[in-house]
C-alpha cells in the first residue's frame, strides 16, 4: 500500500514540478603549462511556492580559484504573497550597494556571497529584509604569504546580521539599513594571529522620481570595534556618500554620479594593504564607482582601480541623438583621494588639509580623469552599424615622494595615461551572412613623473617612461593595437580572428612567449603579438560551442572597479560548451 | 578520475536528454522589478500575449546592437499583443545609467532590472545577450545566446512563429 502511495506522491509532485537548468564546460590548455577544466551544472527546481537552486562544480583545476568537486552553491526559497524566505547561498543588494552588495563575479573569482537566511516582506509601498549568515571571502594580496595570480591567498570570514527597510510615499522613497558583522581578521604577525573586529554599517537613502528627472542619494556611517581585554573598544569611524541625478530632456539625457567614500585614510605606500588595515571598507559592500566601464579591450586593460576606502569623484554622462540614425555619447569622469599627502623630514607620510567635496587634479591626491566620446551610426536600414570613439585618460596610480621645504619641492609619482581610438563596423549581408570588424589603436604612456623645484626654479618636470625598445632605449609611448575580424552566418556560426599587438616587448614573470602557427602564418613578432582564432557554433538554439586556438595577452582584468592580474595564455586551445535544459 | 567520468556522463545525459527540448520548459511565475519601480509577475506580463525577454547590460555592445531590432519588433508586432521585455543585469555600479540610456535611445519596450542576476539565473541566461521567447503559457518557445548581425532575421521568424502569423498568411 505504501509503495502505491509513494508512486502516487511522485506522480503528483513530478506533474507540478518545473525543472530547468544549464551546464557550462570550459577546458583550456596552453603550451606554457596553463591548464584548466571547469564544469558547472545549475539546476532550478520549482514546486508550488518552493524554488531550489543548486550549483554543482567539478573543476580540476578551475581557470581561477581553488578546485571544487561537489555542491558549490545551494539555495531554497519559499514565496507566499508578500513573504519570501531564502535559505542557503544569498546574493543580496541593499540600495546601491553601499552597505551590502554580495556578488559572485566568476571572471575575476570574486565571491562575497553569504550562506544564511533571508526573510523579505514586500508590499506595493514597503520592503523590509532581515538577513543573517556567514560570509567566507577570499582575496589576492601581495601583503600576505603565497601570492600568485591564480588562487587567492588571503581569507576572511564574517558572521553577520542586518535589517533593511524602504517605504514609498508617492514619488518619494525613503530607506534605512543596518548591518553588523563579526570578522575574524588574520594579521601579519609571527606566529600568525587573528583579530576579532566588529563592523557596524548604518545607512539612510532617499530617492525621487519625476517624468523629467530622478534623483537618488545614500549616506553610510561605518563604525568598527576591536576586542581586547574582554571588551569591545571603539576603533575607527568612516562614512560614505553616493548621489545620482538623471535629467531627461527632449533630445538627450544627462546622468550625473557623485561619490565621496571616506572609510579610512592610508598613506600612499599602504593603501592597498588589506591585511594590516582592518575595520574600514568591507568586501561585501561593493558600492558604485564614478567612472565609465569601457567596452573596448585596450581601455579596459588600464582601468582605474577605485580606492573604496578613500575616494571622491564624479561622472557626467551625456547621451542622445544628433539625427534619426546618429547617436552620441560623451562622458567625463574625475576622482582622487580625499586628501593630499606630504612627506615630513623623516620621510613619513602626513595627511594634508581636507580637500573640497569636489575632486581636483593635484598629483599629491593621486587623481584620475577620463574622457570618452562616441558617435554611433545605424545606416542602410540598420544593416550597417558604425561606431567611432575617442578616449583620453590619465591616472596617477602611486605617489612615491612629496617633500616640501622653504626652498625646495620634490614630487615623484607613477602615472598611466592613454589616448585610444576604438572603431567598430558591422554589415549584414543577405541570407544571414554578416561581417564585423573592430579596430582599437592606443598610445599609452607609463612611467614615473619627476618634478623638482629649488629656489623657485624648476629643475625637473618630466616623465621617465618604463618602456624600452629592442635596443634598450627609453621610448615615450607604447603603441597598442587590437584588431578583430569576424564573419558569421546567423543563427548558426561565426569565426573571429583577433590580433593584439604592442610596440614594446612585455614580460610576464619568467614565462617565455611561444610562436604559434597563426603568428608564423601572419609573419608577426611573437613577443609583441597575440593572435587567436575563435569559432562559435550553435549546435541547437540552446547549445553553444566555442573553440579558440592561439594566444591571449594577459594583464589587468577589471570588472566594476575591482581588478585582478590574469596570466597570458600562450599557444593553446580553449573550449567552451554551454547548454540549457 | 572516477568522479570526473561520472560527472561527464551525467552532464552528457542531461545535455542529450534535455538540451533540445527547450520548447517544453515552463518557467516559474517570477516576480520582475520594472524600471519604474513596480514589481510584476511573469504571468501578468503574459496575459496580453507572447513576450520576448532579452537580458542585457549597458556595458554589452552586442546587446545594444540587438536592442535596435527589439524596439522595431516591439512596435511592429504590438498590435498582435506581442511585447518585448529587456531585463538589465547592470549591477549597482552601472545601474544609474540604465534609465538614462533607455530614455536617450527612446526605447518604448518594457525594461526590467535584475542587479543580482537572480532572474537571469532562473531563466538560464548564461551570456549577454540571451534572448527567450515565451508563449502565453510561460513556456519557452525559443532560446538564443549571443547576437551576431543577421540574428534579427531569426528573431523575427521566431516571433512570427509564436504569433502564428505565417500560418494565418498561408491560410488566407
Amino acid at each position: 500500500m505504501s509503495k502505491y502511495a509513494l508512486i502516487w506522491a511522485i506522480a503528483i509532485v513530478s506533474a507540478q514540478v518545473s525543472f530547468t537548468g544549464n551546464t557550462e564546460t570550459r577546458i583550456g590548455e596552453s603550451s606554457n603549462g596553463f591548464y584548466y577544466n571547469e564544469n558547472l551544472i545549475n539546476t532550478n527546481l520549482q514546486y508550488g511556492a518552493f524554488t531550489n537552486w543548486i550549483q554543482l562544480e567539478y573543476s580540476d583545476p578551475p581557470e581561477l580559484g581553488r578546485r571544487i568537486n561537489g555542491v558549490r552553491k545551494l539555495r531554497l526559497e519559499y514565496e507566499n504573497g508578500p513573504v519570501t524566505l531564502k535559505f542557503g547561498d544569498l546574493y543580496e543588494i541593499w540600495g546601491r550597494g553601499l552597505v551590502l552588495n554580495s556578488v559572485d563575479d566568476q571572471p575575476i573569482d570574486r565571491d562575497t556571497g553569504i550562506r544564511g537566511i533571508s526573510a523579505l516582506y514586500t508590499t506595493e509601498f514597503f520592503t523590509g529584509q532581515f538577513i543573517t549568515g556567514r560570509a567566507d571571502i577570499s582575496q589576492s594580496t601581495i601583503y600576505a604569504l603565497d601570492y600568485n595570480t591564480r588562487t587567492h591567498n588571503y581569507h576572511l570570514n564574517y558572521n553577520l546580521y542586518g535589517l533593511a527597510m524602504n517605504q514609498q510615499f508617492g514619488n518619494h522613497e525613503f530607506g534605512a539599513s543596518f548591518l553588523q558583522s563579526l570578522e575574524q581578521h588574520p594579521v601579519n604577525t609571527f606566529p600568525v594571529d587573528t583579530l576579532e573586529v566588529k563592523n557596524q554599517l548604518t545607512s539612510i537613502n532617499y530617492s525621487v522620481t519625476q517624468p523629467s528627472f530622478d534623483f537618488y542619494t545614500e549616506y553610510i556611517m561605518n563604525q568598527s570595534l576591536t576586542f581586547s581585554e574582554n571588551r569591545w573598544e571603539r576603533y575607527k569611524d568612516g562614512r560614505g556618500l553616493y548621489s545620482n541625478l538623471n535629467l531627461y530632456l527632449k533630445l538627450f539625457s544627462l546622468n550625473l554620479e557623485y561619490i565621496n567614500y571616506h572609510f579610512g585614510d592610508f598613506d600612499p605606500f599602504s593603501r592597498w594593504n588589506m591585511v594590516d588595515n582592518y575595520g574600514y571598507y568591507q568586501p561585501y559592500q561593493n558600492p558604485p564607482i564614478a567612472m565609465h566601464i569601457h567596452e573596448n579591450v585596450l581601455m579596459n586593460r588600464i582601468s582605474h582601480q577605485t580606492d573604496f576606502n578613500n575616494e571622491v569623484g564624479f561622472k557626467a554622462e551625456f547621451m542622445g541623438s544628433l539625427a534619426e540614425n546618429i547617436e552620441f555619447l560623451a562622458i567625463f569622469a574625475q576622482s582622487n583621494r580625499t586628501h593630499t599627502w606630504l612627506m615630513n623630514e623623516d620621510y613619513t607620510w602626513q595627511k594634508q588639509e581636507q580637500l573640497s567635496f569636489f575632486p581636483s587634479f593635484d598629483p599629491a591626491a593621486m587623481p584620475f580623469k577620463d574622457f570618452y566620446g562616441e558617435l554611433t551610426f545605424n545606416l542602410l536600414q540598420n544593416n550597417l552599424y558604425l561606431k567611432l570613439g575617442y578616449a583620453d585618460s590619465k591616472d596617477i596610480t602611486d605617489l612615491l615622494q612629496n617633500t616640501l621645504t622653504d626652498t625646495s619641492q620634490t614630487l615623484t609619482y607613477s602615472i598611466a595615461s592613454a589616448k585610444t581610438f576604438p572603431l567598430n563596423i558591422s554589415y549584414t549581408l543577405g541570407n544571414g551572412w554578416s561581417v564585423d570588424a573592430k579596430l582599437e589603436l592606443q598610445w599609452l604612456q607609463k612611467g614615473y613623473w619627476w618634478f623638482e623645484k629649488r629656489n623657485n626654479v624648476v629643475v625637473a618636470d618630466s616623465l621617465m617612461s618604463i618602456f624600452l625598445d629592442d635596443e634598450g632605449k627609453r621610448v615615450d609611448h607604447e603603441k597598442n593595437s587590437f584588431i578583430s575580424l569576424s564573419i558569421g552566418k546567423s543563427p548558426k556560426w561565426s569565426v573571429t580572428l583577433t590580433t593584439d599587438q604592442a610596440s614594446i616587448k612585455e614580460e610576464f614573470g619568467d614565462k617565455e612567449s611561444i610562436l604559434n602557427p597563426l603568428e608564423k602564418l601572419l609573419g608577426v613578432d611573437q613577443e609583441k603579438n597575440w593572435v587567436n582564432v575563435e569559432f562559435v557554433y550553435h549546435l541547437t538554439s540552446s547549445m553553444r560551442l566555442s573553440l579558440m586556438y592561439g594566444s591571449l595577452k594577459g594583464g589587468l582584468l577589471c570588472t566594476n572597479g575591482v581588478c585582478r592580474i590574469i596570466e597570458p595564455f600562450d599557444d593553446g586551445f580553449k573550449l567552451g560548451l554551454t547548454t540549457v535544459f | 578520475m572516477q568522479l570526473f567520468k561520472r560527472f561527464v556522463l551525467v552532464a552528457a545525459f542531461i545535455t542529450v536528454t534535455y538540451a533540445d527540448k527547450q520548447r517544453d520548459i515552463m518557467l516559474p511565475d517570477l516576480s520582475i522589478k520594472l524600471l519604474d519601480g513596480k514589481q510584476v509577475r511573469l504571468s501578468v506580463l503574459l496575459e496580453e500575449g507572447p513576450l520576448l525577454v532579452s537580458f542585457w547590460a549597458t556595458w554589452c555592445a552586442p546587446c545594444k546592437k540587438e536592442m535596435i531590432f527589439l524596439e522595431e519588433f516591439h512596435q511592429k508586432y504590438n498590435e498582435n499583443s506581442f511585447r518585448v521585455l529587456a531585463i538589465s543585469t547592470d549591477s549597482p555600479k552601472s545601474m544609474s545609467k540604465v534609465k538614462s540610456y533607455i530614455r536617450a535611445k527612446k526605447h518604448t519596450f518594457l525594461v526590467g532590472i535584475d542587479p543580482n542576476q537572480d532572474i537571469a539565473k532562473k531563466m538560464n541566461a548564461l551570456l549577454m545577450p540571451t534572448t527567450l521567447i515565451l508563449n502565453k503559457d510561460r513556456k519557452v518557445s525559443w532560446y538564443h545566446q549571443g547576437f551576431i548581425p543577421g540574428d534579427e532575421k531569426e528573431i523575427e521568424a521566431q516571433i512570427r512563429a509564436v504569433l502564428d502569423l505565417d500560418q494565418e498568411k498561408a491560410g488566407e
